[in-house]
């Protein structure tokens, strides 16, 4: 049964953006409601896609050159997209919601919405697309709509900095994409995932091509999901508004990298080198972003690189063949991820837009509801037991217990940062005595923006057991449950927790100073001096072939030459009628001679 | 249902009875014979959705030299949406018709000018349908008659009155040779029907010399109609002198109704290898000719008349690889972003500019929605992505690829960036030069507003999802023509 739904879904927000900014772009409040009217409805389409089980999407033909190539505009409905699209227009409707309280007073909020509204269309396009086109031009539009969002207050310079920032290193890693995408196209014939998985016999017959072909589409998701090296921009995008960070930075957008690794597993899974490099740069990244987040003063950064350390957990499951727990802790992680966002924003929100954590302190009493809900996205996120990250963790856990043991001694570390570095986060914000007049005088947000923390907290409780999970994903089954790896999580949450609360118990300043993690590593300083360097010289380099050769040779012999042939042919137009009838005589003898004769 | 003949019989009507009302018009304006002309023709445009499905074995009479295939009903659309588009264009004209007519009566003339595209676009129709020689001939001579009428149409402008005689000359010339090919064709196989040729080259054994000197003449002719080297000499001169209007309808409509006709024609003769060889060279000469002469010219219709000539070249290129899809693609394309250059063209000129580029220097300031259109139309003619420009030439040159045309593509390709380097100038007048003093914005009617945004969208559209074009000749009838062609 084909439907129309999934178009809808995808189509409705599209329509919320055009109306908004061809119609209502100065009526501020109706272009909200607008925005939130659509993602409500794709969220109501895709909730039946989801009970029905709907399977199937009408399809056309968008460019058919058969035997060359063809592009159908498909949308793909297995359980993984149907998961997705629920999931996707889910938080998206929630943070929907939240943003109306949060960007209420904003003037930007018609300009504001519009870009959520372009980036829903384009989320739900990258988790809907059956083919690899259709998935690059959404992936690029995601990657605008990013770059639109980030710099929302673009009056700022650091939030115009960071949104080129973004966009500029997400070309990087779409460039290989694009590579990879042709790669796979030139091998199989084909840019549709169910025909190129079906033709993977071509691509398995050469080795090293898929295993180029595997890692070039893998550098889409390094700048999507913002992976180790092309993590440097995700920090820098919180320079947008905090909702924007929940949905877009936390718990879609970056994920959709993933999704897409999982998307094409078939052709990852094929190649055991591609999976050697996905899972160590998922494992490099989670532990070099915990130990950054570890020192930082700024509460959404904190939030920023945890989320970077939790798809490092991602994309290492995905390295380690199993799409199930990459995909199982993707969704826990975009429920507590965007509800820690959530929270933080809430803070912000009443704190006059003070984001560092040592001018907070006893927020506890102040905003009681986000600080229930934030301590539920925090266990959570540290795999407390019985929360929905316990679950999630221990599964990629145990799957690295049984691949690699030094990925799994990596992954155990990285929860023990974890729990450190979130523990400090709450103790520091949210205990203690008050250590700014704003933190003193704060209160309870509105209940615009309380209800979607309460909503969002229901599935970062529970959305790890089996009966709830289950509706959603295929769960990874351990082959032989091992008591090693649970044990060693606990004892790791323990060492983490404890040794956060004696650090930082009723502390007024940071205590210890890690220069090299506060500074990320000096990353952001050695990729500015290797383009300072680089561009110089290929610059200089450019500027003398640009000069001496291309202009000078090719350009000015080049258009010298055909300005005087053009120049020449004109004098043949001289604009006497005997003149052109003898030409056409000529013209007509020279036909007949190379017909007839020749 | 309505039987396909009745399409040109309507047409053919209601442009009698405009021309009778406006006989009998006095003195009123007669802007309305150009709206009634233009609602007139929807009705049929429309109409040719509900045709009667021609039947197969109907080849006997009336239907040995008309037909109705996917190809000819096509084509009768493309010649009725040109001519619409070409009275729209007219009307904005009206006030140098005015200025170019010598009479008493300041409406004398306009509501010839307005009625005879009308006949103008019965000719193209039946060209579309014709393949039978002699019905070949008429509808062509129908279709010139009504071009040396309306390109001399201003005659108080000596420009005007030389391009019509170059043409009424040359043009006659070529007819000339058109009949006397014709006549050694029908001498060597004994047949004017074209599916009968075929049937007779395939079956006899005949003498091919006669034969190929009479396919050089008939393809003289038609050279001369698509402009393609060396019969392109008459184009630069007639383009520039001719009524603005005039020119667009000379440059789509003739020279589509010469592709169509050329691809008909040439569907028997294409096993000789002389033939093929023979549009190969006159392909690349033309590829040549086109863009290179296009390079120093400062006349923007001048430069539009060597651009058409350049788009000839692109399109032998489809002809010569048999790729009819590709072919009406590229057409298609074609008639958008050219009238929506010349639509442009009509409007700026009409306030006071000339055609000189320079005169478009800082139109982005002046009139922005002009230049935008001008913009689109200048960027889809040099081909970039996301125009239906860039398509048609990426399906001529992939068909080109397919059947080994490697010389043709490497020159198509590099006169490709020839066109870049004198379309680009057009828009940087508009861009980056600044406007004289004393430059008024340029007034601009509802219905050209109207049209000039229809066609930036349909440039666009096409641009990015060109399956409709492709399926419209994708149906069992064309694909035998095309599979012959192969």
């Amino acid at each position: 049964m084909t439907s129309l739904l999934p178009w809808i879904a995808l189509l409705l927000p599209l329509a919320s953006m055009f109306v908004i900014l061809l119609a209502t772009r100065s009526l501020r409040t109706l272009s909200a409601f607008i925005s939130v009217a659509a993602v409500l409805g794709s969220f109501v389409c895709s909730c039946l896609i989801f009970f029905q089980q709907t399977s199937a999407a009408a399809a056309i033909c968008w460019i058919d050159l058969a035997p060359l190539f063809s592009v159908p505009l498909g949308l793909t409905l297995d359980p993984l997209s149907r998961s997705m699209l629920f999931m996707v227009t889910g938080v998206g409707a929630v943070i929907h919601i939240y943003s109306l309280g949060y960007m209420s007073a904003d003037a930007g909020k018609s300009r504001y919405f519009a870009g959520l509204s372009l980036f829903m269309f384009a989320m739900l396009g990258i988790v809907l697309a059956n083919n690899f086109v259709m998935m690059f031009i959404f992936w690029e539009l995601v990657g605008v709509s990013s770059y639109l969002l980030i710099g929302h207050w673009f009056e700022r310079p650091a939030a115009a900095e960071a949104a080129k920032k973004a966009f500029i290193t997400n070309r990087i890693g779409d460039f290989g994409f694009m590579l990879g995408i042709l790669m796979v196209w030139t091998g199989t014939g084909s840019l549709v995932f169910t025909e190129i998985a079906a033709g993977m016999a071509k691509l398995t017959a050469h080795p090293s091509y898929l295993t180029a072909a595997a890692l070039l589409v893998f550098c889409g998701a390094v700048g999507k999901s913002a992976q180790f090296p092309l993590h440097v921009w995700l920090p820098d995008a919180m320079e947008g508004p905090t909702p924007v960070s929940a949905l877009i930075h936390a718990a879609t957008m970056v994920a959709a990298g993933v999704y897409m690794l999982v998307r094409v597993g078939f052709l990852i899974d094929a190649s055991s080198g591609a999976l050697h490099v996905i899972a160590w740069i998922g494992t490099i990244t989670a532990v070099l972003a915990a130990l950054m987040a570890t020192q930082q003063n700024d509460i959404k950064r904190i939030l920023a690189y945890s989320t970077l350390s939790q798809l490092g957990y991602m994309v290492m499951a995905v390295g380690l063949a199993s799409g199930q727990a990459a995909m199982f802790h993707l969704f826990t992680h975009a429920a507590f991820k965007a509800l820690l966002f959530l929270g933080a924003g809430s803070i912000i929100y009443m704190l006059h837009h003070e984001q560092d954590i040592w001018r907070m302190g006893g927020l506890a009493k102040r905003l009681p509801i986000t600080f229930l809900t934030f301590l539920v996205g925090t266990l959570a996120l540290i795999g407390f037991p019985g929360f929905s990250g316990f679950f999630s963790k221990d599964a990629i856990l145990a799957l690295a217990y049984e691949r690699s043991l030094p990925i799994f001694a990596f992954a155990a570390f990285t929860a023990l940062l974890t729990a450190f570095y979130m523990t400090r986060l709450v103790v520091v914000a949210f205990f203690g005595d008050a250590r700014s007049p704003h933190a003193a005088r704060g209160a309870e947000s509105p209940i615009v923006m309380t209800l979607p923390l309460i909503l969002l907290s229901v599935p970062a409780a529970i959305g790890g057991f089996g009966f709830f999970a289950r509706n959603f994903l295929s769960l990874p089954n351990e082959t032989k449950p091992v008591v090693a790896v649970p044990v060693i999580a606990l004892l790791a949450l323990l060492i983490g927790v404890v040794s956060a609360l004696l650090l930082y118990r009723n502390r007024t300043t940071e205590p210890v100073e890690i220069e090299l993690f506060r500074n990320r590593f000096y990353f952001d300083e050695l990729y500015t001096a290797l383009i300072k360097s680089t561009q110089g010289l290929l610059a200089a380099i450019a500027a003398f072939i640009d000069r001496w050769i291309l202009d000078g040779a090719i350009v000015r012999g080049l258009s010298g030459g055909t300005w005087g042939s053009g120049f020449l042919l004109r004098l043949l137009q001289v604009g006497n009628l005997q003149a052109y009838g003898f030409l056409f005589g000529l013209g007509i003898i020279g036909l007949i001679y190379f017909t007839v004769f020749h | 249902m309505i039987p396909a003949p009745f399409l040109e019989i309507a047409v053919l009507t209601w442009g009698l009875i405009l021309l009778m009302v406006d006989a009998f018009a006095g003195k009123t304006d007669r802007r309305g014979v150009a709206i009634a002309g233009i609602l007139g023709l929807l009705v049929v445009l429309a109409a040719s959705f509900f045709l009667t499905p021609p039947t197969p074995a109907a080849a006997s009479g009336f239907w040995s030299f008309y037909t109705a295939d996917p190809l000819a009903i096509f084509f009768k659309r493309f010649a009725l949406v040109t001519t619409i588009l070409v009275l729209v264009m007219a009307i904005d004209y009206a006030p140098a018709i005015r200025m170019g007519v010598p009479a008493a009566n300041p409406h004398a003339g306009l509501g010839e000018f307005f009625t005879l595209p009308i006949f103008t676009c019965v000719g193209l129709m039946w060209m579309a349908s014709a393949i039978d020689f002699v019905m070949i001939f008429v509808s062509l001579e129908l279709v010139t008659m009504s071009f040396y009428v309306l390109v001399s149409f201003t005659r108080r402008n000596p420009a005007t009155l030389e391009a019509g005689v170059k043409y009424l000359i040359l043009s006659a010339l070529s007819t000339g040779f058109l009949v006397y090919g014709i006549t050694w064709i029908f001498g060597v196989t004994g047949e004017t029907n074209l599916t009968q040729i075929g049937t007779v080259l395939a079956t006899q054994e005949i003498d091919k010399i006669p034969l190929l000197f009479g396919i050089a003449l008939v393809l003289v002719a038609l050279g001369f109609k698509i402009a393609a080297v060396p019969f392109q000499i008459w184009v630069p001169d007639v383009y520039q002198g001719a009524p603005t209007p005039v020119t667009a309808f000379l440059s789509v409509g003739s020279k589509a109704a010469g592709f169509v006709v050329l691809l008909r024609v040439l569907t028997p003769f294409l096993m000789l290898p002389q033939v093929g060889r023979l549009l190969v060279g006159v392909a690349a000469l033309t590829l040549i000719y086109g863009n290179f002469a296009a390079l120093p010219q400062s006349n923007l219709k001048r430069l539009l008349a060597y651009s058409s000539i350049a788009h000839a070249g692109y399109l032998l290129i489809g002809v010569v690889t048999f790729s009819g899809a590709a072919v009406a693609y590229y057409l298609v394309a074609y008639l958008l972003m050219t009238l929506l250059c010349f639509a442009v063209l009509v409007v700026v000129g009409n306030s006071g500019g000339s055609d000189q580029i320079e005169d478009f220097a800082g139109l982005a300031k002046r009139s922005p929605f002009l230049a935008f259109a001008m913009l689109i139309g200048m960027i889809s003619l040099a081909g970039v992505p996301f125009t239906a420009g860039f398509l048609g030439k990426f399906f001529i040159f992939d068909a080109a690829i397919r059947q080994h045309q490697t010389m043709l593509v490497v020159i198509g390709v590099i006169t490709v960036g020839c066109g870049f380097y004198y379309y680009l100038k057009v828009v940087r007048a508009m861009y980056w030069l600044t406007p004289p003093a004393d430059s008024q914005p340029v007034p601009l009617s509802a219905l050209s507003r109207l049209t000039m945004t229809l066609l930036i969208a349909a440039i666009f559209v096409l641009g990015v999802y060109p399956q409709p074009i492709l399926n419209a000749l994708d149906q069992p009838a064309a694909r035998a023509t095309i599979s012959m062609f192969r």
